[in-house]
């Protein structure tokens, strides 16, 4: 079937087919975005935390608004060369248009990224530290070693994790034979894969499992890393149940079984049966006492019992006997995995869990489904230890004013300034920079109020952020334009300058990456440059399309192709008109 | 619409003209929000600074729409549909807005933040 109207325009619109059909899709488009973007200014205008202003680097920002706007000329220079019936310039503009849209998305790969590997922690006093979270590993006899890649922090990073003065020392394993913290050349010890200083550490002698919640994924987890420690988790005791249609209980598992996702799924299966027979058994035990009850109950003049109810149930003991019974959880506990043969030894393991998948206490810690830790907490290694390249004390501020306190003595009282004296060092430091600046600008005059007419922002008064960091550094450090590309870069020289900071897990309101968890900003940034980012993907497939299989087309009817192309560039000029406005939008204001 | 090849050749150059403008109108916005003597308004970002990157952005995007989009010569179908888009999209912007005049109030709904309708914990009223 021909598709009517690809060339030659309807008599009623004046129009060829398909651009009725553009432009009514971006005229949905147009109320999507539109759309997001008043939910943007609705989110910022009612913001009740400190708006991250031009949070994001701007030079990979500026980098795709030229990318788009290049693309968007060479695609209509394809559509003129298709025009001109010039199909190898129509093929080379085209191509640019791709690569153009590839490179944006690069970029926009390399600033997610960096948001997504770049830890932000905020204290329960407002406190934000936004920096990178060191890494651990951990050995097979479950120390836990600091994790220095060659080359990366040096010498110079490595003595400041270690240094005395700090009041803060790191030091991972527990004065043994291992050595100093950072070595991992011990002899015959296997070390884990790095993982980040923000995890909850464990150190457990037994595991209870729930069998009605336990989740594959996080059971398998903990087998995983008992064995890699040589550890393995056994049962107790031996487990004895009986199930609906046996007589006689019967031995489910015993004592030193492993624990294992098949003996737990056997165990599980056991125990629902015994569940559902139990309570059917006692609703049938309710509804014969209930009858019983009804029975005596006083009729009225229709018959029926009336429900004025004296007396008390009473449940027939007789039902007890069929009640079956089946363990609803099981404990194991971790053993050396000794050789063939031998006795077992009680040992502990270490675990290493996810903040957000562990209920954590001194003592016990339950997993999110229910899997109980018996043991010890190791607070020292529970700890967030970062390299801050930035502290915020805006959200500090900003409650305080709420509360009617002076900033000031409210920053001053911040655990942080209290516990850290190399950031109340930098704090005073900066503070002094900050009056020189409000001096600075009282040039500008005074108001009728006698008000400078320009003093410090809010954000240069309260944020000391990476570049300040530096700056305030001993070597002042230069950095090019591209030393910051997708922000701080903790594998430069510079790096040095970042305080570092250790924050125990209780002092911690929320911790997060740069991710929309942390805040309605990298919500909506997600949200809007993610849909964005979807648009110049599914226009590339498109015009990658035309340019790919269009040749067939081409030669029979280079019309219908160039206006294909022409309807094709339409959306990509759309795509580029949203970028146009989220780009200040998001990176500059 | 450009349709004969001496005209395409000519509307050519009018687009690598647009890029151009475009391309310094980008410049324009960052040094506006970077560099400090081009600060208009108070220190750092505020709405001077808003209204000035947004009217910015609103002229890279007429010219996107007028001269890429062809908005300058099309037919009248394709306004109707764009300004049936335009109008919904603000329905749709003042619709989100709507919610600042939410009726209802938790608290005593006196301070500025609570007078907005918006949830505020120490303010709500205990059971």
């Amino acid at each position: 079937m021909d598709i009517p109207y690809t060339v030659t325009a309807r008599k009623d619109t004046g129009l060829y087919n398909a651009k009725v059909g553009i432009w009514l899709f971006l005229a949905s488009e147009v109320m999507l975005f539109g759309g997001l973007f008043s939910g943007y200014v609705f989110l910022r205008v009612y913001a009740d935390f400190p708006w991250p202003e031009r949070a994001l680097p701007v030079v990979p920002g500026l980098i795709n608004t030229f990318i788009l706007i290049g693309s968007s000329v060479t695609i209509v220079f394809a559509w003129a060369a298709l025009k001109m019936r010039k199909w190898r310039q129509f093929q080379v503009f085209m191509i640019i248009t791709l690569l153009c849209a590839g490179l944006f998305m690069v970029l926009k790969g390399i600033e997610y990224k960096a948001k997504w590997s770049h830890q932000a922690v905020r204290m329960k006093d407002f406190v934000v530290i936004e920096g990178h979270t060191h890494k651990a590993t951990i050995d097979n006899t479950g120390h836990i070693h600091h994790y220095h890649p060659e080359g990366e922090h040096g010498e110079k990073g490595h003595a400041a994790i270690g240094d005395e003065a700090n009041g803060m020392i790191l030091v991972a394993a527990e004065g043994d034979s291992h050595g100093e913290e950072g070595h991992h050349s011990d002899e015959g010890l296997t070390q884990s894969e790095p993982f980040e200083f923000n995890r909850v550490v464990f150190k457990a002698d037994s595991v209870t499992v729930d069998l009605e919640k336990f989740y594959d994924p996080v059971i398998r987890d903990l087998m995983k890393q008992a064995q890699d420690q040589g550890k393995s988790i056994v049962l107790t005791g031996d487990l004895y149940g009986r199930s609906t249609h046996e007589v006689d209980e019967k031995l489910l598992a015993s004592k030193g079984d492993l624990l294992s996702l098949g003996m737990l799924k056997k165990l599980r299966a056991v125990h629902l049966d015994a569940k559902a027979h139990n309570a059917a058994i006692k609703t049938k035990q309710n509804r014969k006492a209930w009858a019983q009850l009804r029975g005596s109950l006083p009729k009225d003049q229709k018959g029926a019992p009336s429900y004025k109810i004296k007396g008390d149930l009473v449940l027939d003991e007789e039902f007890n006997k069929f009640l079956v019974s089946a363990p609803s959880s099981v404990r194991f506990e971790i053993m050396d995995a000794a050789e063939e043969g031998t006795e077992k030894t009680a040992a502990s393991a270490t675990f290493v869990l996810k903040p957000r998948e562990v209920r954590e206490g001194a003592e016990s810690s339950s997993l999110r489904d229910g899997t109980l830790l018996e043991g010890e907490l190791d607070a020292k290694h529970s700890q967030i230890e970062m390299a801050a390249d930035a502290i915020d004390f805006r959200f500090v501020a900003q409650r305080a004013v709420e509360k009617g306190i002076d900033p000031e003595v409210a920053i001053q009282n911040t655990w942080l300034i209290k516990n850290n004296p190399e950031v109340k060092e930098l704090w005073a430091e900066h503070k002094s920079h900050i009056d020189k600046l409000a001096k600075e600008l009282e040039k500008h005059g005074f108001d009728k109020n006698g008000k400078p007419k320009q003093f410090p922002t809010d954000t240069e008064r309260y944020r000391m952020g990476w570049q300040e960091l530096v700056n305030m550094g001993e070597g002042k450090e230069v950095m090019g334009v591209f030393s910051g590309f997708a922000g701080p870069n903790h594998k430069k020289d510079y790096a040095k300058h970042f305080p570092e900071i250790v924050v125990p897990r209780e002092e911690t309101n929320l911790e997060s990456k740069f991710t929309p968890r942390w805040n309605n900003y990298y919500a909506i940034y997600f949200l809007i440059t993610g849909l964005h980012g979807l648009h110049v993907i599914g226009g590339a497939l498109v015009l990658g399309h035309f340019l790919f299989c269009g040749k067939k087309m081409y030669l029979n009817n280079p019309e219908r192709l160039a206006n294909r192309v022409e309807v094709g560039g339409l959306f990509w000029h759309f795509v580029d008109l949203v970028w146009i406005f989220l780009f200040p939008i998001l990176y500059l204001m | 619409m450009a349709d004969s090849v001496a005209e395409i050749q000519k509307a050519k150059k009018l687009y690598l003209f647009i890029g151009l403008t475009l391309f310094f109108f980008t410049v324009v916005t960052v040094a506006v929000a970077t560099v400090e003597i081009l600060d208009f308004g108070g220190r750092g970002f505020d709405h001077v600074d808003a209204v000035i990157g947004l009217i910015i952005a609103s002229i890279k995007a007429s010219l996107v729409m007028l001269i890429f989009m062809h908005l300058n010569h099309e037919k009248k179908l394709v306004y109707q549909l764009f300004i049936m888009g335009i109008v919904l999209g603000v329905f749709l912007m003042v619709l989100t807005a709507w919610a600042f005049s939410d009726p209802i109030r938790y608290g005593k709904g006196t301070t500025e933040a609570n007078k907005s309708g918006f949830y505020d914990p120490e303010k709500a009223p205990q059971d």
